[in-house]
């Protein structure tokens, strides 16, 4: 039998009166993923977010975490999800441990004792023990990240939802981060989380989706993202010591092959089959005599083919 | 939670055990910090030593007063300055604070917690204000030391402390509503300050206007009450026989000491701004009030306003011109003026127009909410919205209402009109019919509009319907005399003229000058007939609506 998915998100719209921020998206997450949600701002991330979390009612669909309709038993989802919105906000009257004790309290952590250690326990896996006695107000902004995400970890939260945890994170902090939500996910925990920082996400997350202006437009592992915005191009340089006129008239014959420049030894081209054709294209030209010196491939980046993507979007 | 770790038990937290309350915890922590509590109390007991001692000592040295009475002289500015500390420092720290958590977006960590929400409500209830109760405790010694020495009886001081108890939980919970449903810090702490500044000056004038419960909102009749226990001997002698001629407080028939009818009036508000926080805490976009809760509300108010008015009419309490009367002794062969009367029912009609309009809109479910309630309805396999749901149309509720109103009114003014003052008079029947006629134009006219068009469009309609014409014929009227029945009939077009219109129109005691005794009656009956057909219009159009909403939302919408 399938595991039950960890979100199961089914038709979701939100509409703020007449801008529709989130348009029929569907979305399944299994258990244990680190799960990237990735789109410029406004691509409505942050209100996926809120339903998912059961601080916004959707217009319309359904989300199941771990089998409960967040929509029906409010209560139960609560408990089990752990959330960290954008620009984690913290109290400006309360210290590091204070703020995390009373949401130790709050989730009913065990005796105070049992609760002091859990703060310690979530405060040492950020980082920020030596911060325990410091006024949350006078904390930097990648700690400020951090302690909320501390408080996230608190009570040991089934779905962790994540909204922009990166942001504000100086590079160590970032790989920190990683290491964390990994270690996360390998407890069994899944984490969903957003970005649009999107190389970032590629390397954190096991599979991730693209949404742009509330429509998905991709999910799946970073190469079927890839292949799903139609963006499997990449130029390839073959340097070859002889034949060149011959290699490159039978390259240009290639279905897959356009925009082919010749100059001197080298032939430079784009390509947009698959790997394997690619492999046979190589052969092709060993088999013909084709001498070759070296062989360069050159993608456009996950950052270009996004902004690319958005930028298609925002035309009319 | 987590599958591959341990978890703790985590345990719920009981709504009324306030001290393990980890929301009013996490407030004492930070409101009781000893550096900012410090200089509170020491400016707190500052004041008080100030008024304790500077009263005494008049009362001791330049009076002849003996010590008792020079004990009690101390007991009203500490109960000014006490009352200062706690409805006017502590409903603005509720109010600011609540918005504080919403302008900081910490707010959504507490609507996560796994707490109840009457917990969380009990939580910033008590919580907020904790520092103000902290200077208010400071303050007790001297009060105590006062009441001892004084030789006050506890009849006296207990029911004061009660009602001073049950107000400030009214100004904090006004202060709490206030903060939750605006979200500009600023601006729910004008507001907060604004509501307790008119619950205890504006209000209060209405209960002269034969409005009674109005004073029973605050302190005002308990802190009357007991005054003659508060004052030196002497002087609370005179204001106790004073008090004798003041009138009996009565509901219906029945008699209730001031305390106990105070805690009663304020209790039903109280528990109406929890119920209303409550529904906000469990979901944050749901509206303030049910529609049970809020027919049974309006229905309340109109049982207050009957029960406290009815008795005191044929005694003559009720008018204000006895007050006045009395105050200048000459009471002797005072008589109501039919004016008074008409001018009353006006009054009463209006500010249950008022009430309805503000709880229809309290429950009317906008457009978002009508398409998620419908939306659910078809997931779970129903055709119908459930009636006492959100997005069911409050159609039926505001008729209820206004049948209510209406009702009372005419009960109100038939007491007035054909009481003993008035000798010969009638309130025929026909009368409760267009007395329903005036509340069911106005609130379903502003139901339909509401619920069809949205909150901007009843926005404008309110500025150029209800207000501009106030406006406009007010300048008209006060440029000549000649120009009244102009004025009228431009007056005449603002639902809110129309109860007094109507009073003015249909009662027989009404006395109209003679250049408005054609024109209102002429204006009345034709806005009303203009409104009628206008709310119809609004109805018809409000079915319509509703029917897209219920057809569109069969299938998931289509993008933009």
């Amino acid at each position: 039998m399938a595991p039950i998915p960890a979100i199961d998100i089914r038709y979701l719209r939100v509409d703020y009166g007449n801008f529709v921020a989130v348009d029929d998206l569907t979305l399944t997450v299994p258990p244990g993923e680190v799960f990237g949600l990735v789109g410029p701002n406004g691509a409505g991330k942050t209100s996926t977010f809120r339903v998912l979390t059961t601080l916004m009612e959707p217009t319309y669909g359904e989300v199941i975490l771990s089998g409960v309709d967040v929509l029906e038993d409010i209560e139960t989802a609560r408990r089990i999800i752990g959330y960290m919105p954008d620009l984690a906000p913290v109290p400006s009257d309360l210290k590091v441990g204070e703020f995390l004790e009373f949401h130790a309290a709050a989730y009913g952590l065990g005796t105070r004792a049992q609760r002091r250690e859990r703060v310690a326990e979530c405060l040492e896996e950020v980082a920020l023990t030596a911060q325990r006695g410091n006024w949350c107000k006078e904390l930097s902004r990648g700690q400020t990240q951090r302690v909320v995400l501390a408080k996230t970890l608190l009570h040991r939260p089934h779905i962790l939802i994540l909204d922009e945890p990166a942001s504000g994170l100086d590079p160590l902090a970032r790989r920190d981060l990683r290491q964390a939500l990994r270690k996360l996910a390998a407890t069994g925990a899944t984490v969903f989380v957003s970005s649009h920082i999107l190389s970032e996400l590629a390397e954190m997350c096991s599979s991730l989706c693209v949404m742009n202006r509330g429509r998905l437009l991709a999910s799946g592992t970073v190469t079927q993202v890839r292949d799903q915005l139609g963006h499997n191009d990449r130029t390839l340089t073959v340097s070859l010591l002889n034949r060149e006129k011959e290699a490159a008239t039978w390259l240009e014959s290639q279905a897959s092959v356009h925009d082919l420049r010749l100059s001197e030894t080298q032939v430079v081209f784009g390509f947009t089959g698959s790997d394997d054709a690619q492999a046979d294209l190589l052969e092709g030209l060993i088999q013909r005599g084709i001498r070759l010196r070296a062989f360069e491939e050159k993608r456009s980046s996950f950052e270009d083919i996004l902004v690319e993507v958005a930028e298609s979007n925002r035309r009319p | 939670m987590n599958p591959k770790t341990p978890t703790f038990s985590a345990t719920r937290h009981s709504s009324w055990n306030i001290w393990r309350n980890p929301i009013f915890r996490r407030y004492c922590q930070s409101r009781l910090r000893l550096r900012g509590l410090g200089v509170a109390l020491l400016i707190a007991i500052l004041i008080a030593g100030f008024l304790f001692f500077m009263a005494r000592t008049i009362g001791l040295y330049r009076t002849s007063m003996s010590v008792s009475d020079a004990e009690r002289g101390t007991l009203i500015p500490l109960l000014v300055f006490q009352a200062l500390i706690l409805f006017v420092l502590g409903t603005a720290q509720v109010s600011g604070g609540m918005t504080a958590e919403t302008d900081e977006g910490v707010i959504d960590y507490q609507r996560l917690i796994p707490m109840s929400p009457p917990a969380k409500v009990l939580g910033y209830l008590f919580g907020l204000p904790i520092r103000e109760y902290v200077m208010l405790c400071a303050t007790l010694p001297f009060s105590a030391w006062a009441l001892w020495r004084g030789e006050v009886p506890a009849h006296v001081w207990v029911p004061l402390a009660v009602v001073f108890f049950t107000s400030a939980l009214t100004y904090h919970l006004t202060g709490l509503v206030t903060g939750t449903v605006v979200r500009n810090r600023r601006w729910a702490f004008l507001v907060s300050i604004g509501l307790v500044f008119c619950l205890y000056t504006v209000v209060p004038q209405m209960a002269r206007f034969g409005l009674v419960f109005f004073k029973y909102l605050t302190i005002t009749p308990v802190f009357e009450e007991s005054l003659p226990g508060l004052l030196p001997k002497t002087v609370g002698a005179l204001v106790a026989t004073g008090q004798k001629l003041a009138p009996e407080v009565k509901f219906f028939n029945l008699g209730f000491p001031e305390a106990v009818f105070t805690v009663f009036c304020q209790g039903g508000l109280i528990l109406t701004y929890f119920v209303m926080l409550c529904r906000r805490w469990r979901k944050s976009e749901s509206l303030l009030l049910g529609k049970i809760w809020a027919t049974g509300f309006f229905a309340w108010v109109q049982v207050l306003f009957l029960g406290n008015a009815l008795p005191l009419i044929d005694p003559g309490n009720l008018f204000p011109s006895r007050e006045f009367a009395k105050r200048f002794l000459v009471a002797a062969d005072w008589a109501p003026q039919a004016s008074e009367a008409v001018g009353m029912s006006g009054l009463y009609g209006l500010v249950t127009l008022v009430l309805l309009f503000i709880i229809t809109k309290v429950i009317t479910p906008t457009a978002d909410i009508q398409i998620r309630g419908w939306r659910r309805t078809r997931k779970q396999g129903n055709t119908s919205l459930p009636i006492l749901s959100d997005a069911a149309t409050t159609f039926s509720w505001v008729v209820v209402m206004a049948l209510a109103g209406a009702f009372g009114w005419f009960v109100f003014t038939r007491a007035l009109v054909e009481s003993r003052w008035f000798p010969g008079h009638e309130v025929p029947l026909s009368v409760l019919g267009f007395f329903s006629v005036v509340m069911l134009s106005g609130g379903l006219g502003f139901h339909a509009m509401l619920e069809s068009k949205g909150g901007r469009t009843v926005g404008l309609a309110v500025i150029f319907v209800g207000v501009v014409p106030l406006m406009l014929g007010a300048v008209l009227s006060a440029s000549s005399n000649r120009l009244w029945p102009a004025a009228s009939w431009l007056l005449g077009i603002s639902p809110l003229s129309a109860p007094v219109y109507a009073a003015g129109t249909l009662l027989s005691i009404s006395e109209l000058p003679a250049n408005l005794a054609r024109a209102v009656p002429r204006a009345f009956y034709f806005w009303q007939a203009v409104s009628l057909l206008v709310t119809i219009g609004l109805v018809v159009q409000l079915r319509g609506a509703r029917k897209l909403i219920a057809r569109d939302a069969v299938q998931p919408p289509a993008g933009p």
